[in-house]
């Protein structure tokens, strides 16, 4: 029996060692295990490097004219990608993508893009989050008339498709990409407001709630500190995933010259100002629509992964 | 016995059954219900004196088969004009019982080869050949149109063999075009202009210098070389050097960014007052003169942005609204936007876009422009005009209504097997001496019509439909410019080229059965040219190329 007491004790060293690791890193062990969620990490790992970096990556300005640079370059318009490495020769200038209608650097605005297109995301989904969460919430935590006018109004913003929606208020605010940013995000806040009402709801019936509330914790306290924080995992996968869509509509509006104006250089609007050239130069279509596919797909990725990771029902599985 | 008889009874009723069903020919390729033809009566529209201010003093019909125009002002490119497509000849009963609307619009009764059988809107536009044709009848029996802004699309379409023809070729597709032995490439002659509009009325444009210093920031040259395909070129003048007094006198100004920028200075802008940013409209619409819009529009705005440290907006519209905003003079800042010649003369170009009837695209009016170009256009010869278009395009200069930028070269394809196919400078190919030795000849172009009643329509892509349908007194000869005879036999002119007596030939059918005669004519115009006039509806009311071609109407409703 002697020998059995180590045992105990041990288990109990552990017992308590596990209490200590918090939700998130017990998140983080599982979503590194994940071998599809690690690809979407490294992949936006890039995109966000490169984005922060662009500046001192581009080999041109994103809206340079190749006629205007010093000394000017005798170009043609949508000159096929020349890489000195692989044997273009050494007088032309090297342009690794090529460049485009307007004689500019293609990987020099690939680049640029990619900030366009983060930021896109993360700004109509921070804008939808915030929004949605604060209807949400007090959809949710309140409930009656509050509840019943909040969803009913979300419920007409879903009945819409949501790109011809977002294509309705650029028309009326006018083409340019903040109009395009609050088109998107606002598309996109029913779906955030249901996720945050549907959490609220299971949450506020919580013992511990009751318990705040028992010891005189005022409305502000109750929503704010103690149901929201634990209602925030399936805004968090939402929130992932939707950036992922934003990007899309970004683009999609992009491209029917709804959202970033030339010469700003936006992978949408760079797909769609060489749509006729599928033919004659398709680098010029297929690069951006590539770099699109690969962000959204890093996005949907790792959205896919934190879901998994935050479900603790799917605990045995990893 | 009996049998033999049965058999012959029975051949009788299949062959008057035969008949009767091949006996369409009696029955008219349109039908207009409840329309019945008039007989003609003399008719005559008459202006009280020529102060309303306009070229017309009256149309006449004298008989069943003259018609009398008289003018305000001798005009040598009379004929010209008038042989163009918008005073095509509509059966007076018809254009009375559509109210000048409606019907008029999808459906045109003309005396064409082609008349219109079906008008899908949206998908295509089916014409059938007329058999009651005065003239040498279509070789095709159908006819369709079919349109798509892509010129890949196009491109495509003709490649996989579902058109046997497309309009404008994308500039980069020539190569690919001529390297097909199973394409024909045809290119049209650059008679066209893309300009740079500028609206007068609108800061910072309504001080000359400022004007005048962005005729000279951008490297026009450029934009031909590097966005232009083969056969175009850098406009010295706004109209194009083949017609006749086009590019007489001073060039444009050389591309010159440090006398611009010292330019915009003296007109007090500097870097406490600096340039405001400006839009720069367009329509995303592929035309011969602006092969590639959001190309060029960029190129200008990067120009602008280097040479003048002037930040441009891009604005493209939609391109019946962008074509509006500009007759009515709404597009501040610059617009892009261009013209194909309709007939060969300098009337068409400077007289159309700054003599007395034009619109105020650019504006208000530059009076010593206009008086300019009204006494150029009423002399005889090109000799005695000359003088007149060359103070007309110093006045250009110095006022800078516009930036001319380039006369764009296009081009036209068809299946190589496709006889008489070609590319008309006037953008009115037709289709009529095509054959591809099939039944059905299909024309994509860059675009669907928007109305068929082209008395009130500009649009290229709907004139060169109704050019298959309806004919106007005169024409202009297949791919090419001069003008010919077509409803009109013989026509005369007085010798002070002021009255102008037409022919007409005999026995013309309309598509309906009716028959063509002076009163026809007369009705087909005075309706264009009487603003008071119950018919003087049309799609829009604008009736722009009376107006710029004639001049104001008669009894217009005061301003």
């Amino acid at each position: 029996m002697s020998a059995d007491t180590p045992k105990i004790a041990k288990l109990d060293a552990e017992g308590l060692s596990l209490k200590s690791v918090s939700l998130w890193q017990i998140t983080w062990r599982r979503l590194f295990k994940r071998k599809s969620a690690v690809l979407g990490m490294v992949i936006l790992g890039i995109m966000v490097f490169v984005a922060l970096t662009a500046q001192w990556i581009a080999p041109y300005p994103p809206t340079l004219s190749m006629l205007d640079a010093k000394p000017p370059q005798n170009l043609d318009k949508r000159s096929s990608p020349c890489i000195h490495l692989f044997g273009c020769p050494a007088d032309q200038p090297q342009h690794i993508l090529g460049t485009d209608g307007n004689i500019r650097d293609e990987f020099s605005r690939l680049l640029f893009g990619s900030r366009l297109s983060l930021m896109v995301g993360l700004a109509t989904v921070s804008f939808a989050i915030a929004i949605g969460t604060v209807l949400g919430a007090l959809s949710g935590y309140f409930g009656g008339w509050v509840d019943n006018l909040i969803m009913r109004i979300m419920d007409v913003l879903l009945a819409f498709p949501s790109l011809l929606l977002a294509i309705a208020i650029v028309t009326v605010l006018g083409p340019g990409l903040i109009n395009a940013l609050l088109a998107i995000g606002i598309v996109s806040i029913p779906s955030y407001a249901r996720v945050v009402r549907a959490s609220v709801l299971s949450v506020r019936e919580m013992d511990y709630v009751s318990a705040t509330r028992a010891l005189g914790g005022n409305t502000n306290q109750i929503l704010f500190h103690r149901i929201l924080p634990n209602a925030l995992t399936p805004l968090i996968v939402q929130g992932t995933l939707g950036i992922a869509t934003a990007i899309l509509d970004a683009a999609a509006l992009s491209f029917l010259g709804l959202g970033a104006q030339p010469p700003t250089p936006e992978w949408g609007s760079m797909l769609g100002a060489e749509r006729n050239q599928v033919f004659t130069a398709p680098h010029l279509v297929f690069y951006p629509g590539l770099a699109i596919m690969l962000t959204v797909l890093s996005f949907n990725l790792l959205g896919d992964g934190l879901r998994d990771a935050l479900d603790p029902r799917l605990a045995h599985v990893s | 016995m009996k049998r033999h008889v049965s058999v012959l009874l029975t051949l009788v009723v299949l062959a008057s059954l035969l008949l009767a069903a091949c006996g369409g020919g009696s029955q008219p390729a349109v039908q207009t219900e409840g329309l019945k033809e008039e007989a003609f009566a003399p008719t005559k529209l008459e202006a009280p004196d020529c102060e309303y201010g306009g070229e017309i003093k009256s149309i006449e019909a004298v008989d069943e088969l003259t018609v009398k125009i008289t003018l305000c002002v001798p005009d040598p490119a009379f004929p010209s004009k008038i042989a163009f497509t918008s005073f095509a000849v509509q059966p007076r009963e018809y254009l009375q019982s559509t109210g000048g609307n409606g019907a008029l619009l999808e459906k045109p009764i003309g005396t064409g080869p082609y008349y219109v059988a079906q008008w899908e809107r949206g998908n295509q536009l089916v014409f059938k050949a007329f058999g009651d044709y005065w003239g040498e009848k279509a070789k095709v029996d159908t006819l369709v149109f079919r349109w798509g802004t892509e010129s890949a699309q196009r491109l495509l379409e003709l490649q996989s063999g579902t058109v046997d023809g497309i309009d404008n070729v994308g500039p980069d597709d020539f190569a690919t075009v001529e390297g097909d032995s199973n394409l024909a490439l045809m290119t049209r002659p650059a008679l066209n202009i893309m300009y740079i509009g500028i609206n007068n009325t609108f800061a910072p444009f309504d001080n000359e210098l400022v004007r005048q210093a962005f005729a000279q920031a951008i490297d026009r040259q450029r934009i031909v070389d590097n966005f232009y395909p083969a056969g175009s070129e850098v406009a010295s003048h706004f109209t194009p050097c083949s017609i006749p007094n086009g590019c007489v006198g001073d060039a444009w100004y050389d591309f010159n960014p440090d006398a611009a920028k010292a330019l915009l200075e003296e007109a007090g802008y500097n870097a406490d007052n600096p340039f405001p940013t400006i839009k720069l409209h367009y329509r995303d619409v592929v035309r011969g003169y602006l092969p590639d819009p959001n190309v060029v529009a960029q190129d200008i705005q990067a120009q602008l942005k280097e040479n003048l440290g002037v930040t441009v907006e891009i604005d493209v519209m939609e391109s019946g609204a962008f074509l509006d905003a500009a007759d009515s003079g709404s597009l501040d800042g610059l617009h892009m936007l261009g013209w194909g010649a309709d007939y060969p003369d300098q009337t068409n170009f400077v007289g159309y876009h700054f003599g007395a009837g034009s619109s105020k695209q650019f504006g208000d009016k530059y009076e010593d422009l206009v008086a300019a170009i009204e006494s150029g256009a009423q002399l005889a010869t090109d000799a005695e005009r000359k003088p007149f278009y060359e103070e007309t395009n110093k006045l250009i200069k110095q006022h800078v209504p516009m930036i001319p930028v380039a006369h764009g070269g296009s081009a036209v394809a068809y299946k190589a097997a496709v006889t008489g196919g070609h590319a008309s400078p006037l953008g009115n190919e037709s289709f009529s001496v095509m054959s591809n030795g099939a039944d059905t000849f299909v024309w994509m172009q860059n675009a669907e019509p928007i109305s068929l009643y082209c008395a009130d329509e500009t649009d290229g892509e709907s004139l060169r439909a109704c050019e298959q349908v309806t004919q106007s007194l005169l024409g202009y000869e297949v791919g090419g410019t001069a003008v010919e005879a077509v409803l009109a036999e013989s026509y005369e002119a007085s010798d002070d080229l002021m009255t102008w007596t037409f022919k007409l030939r005999p026995d013309v059918k309309f598509h309906n059965g009716f028959t063509l005669d002076a009163a026809d004519v007369v009705a087909s115009l005075v309706l264009q040219w009487d603003a008071s006039n119950p018919l003087h509806t049309g799609n829009t009311g604008a009736f722009s190329y009376w107006s710029g071609l004639f001049g104001p109407f008669l009894n217009a409703p005061a301003e």
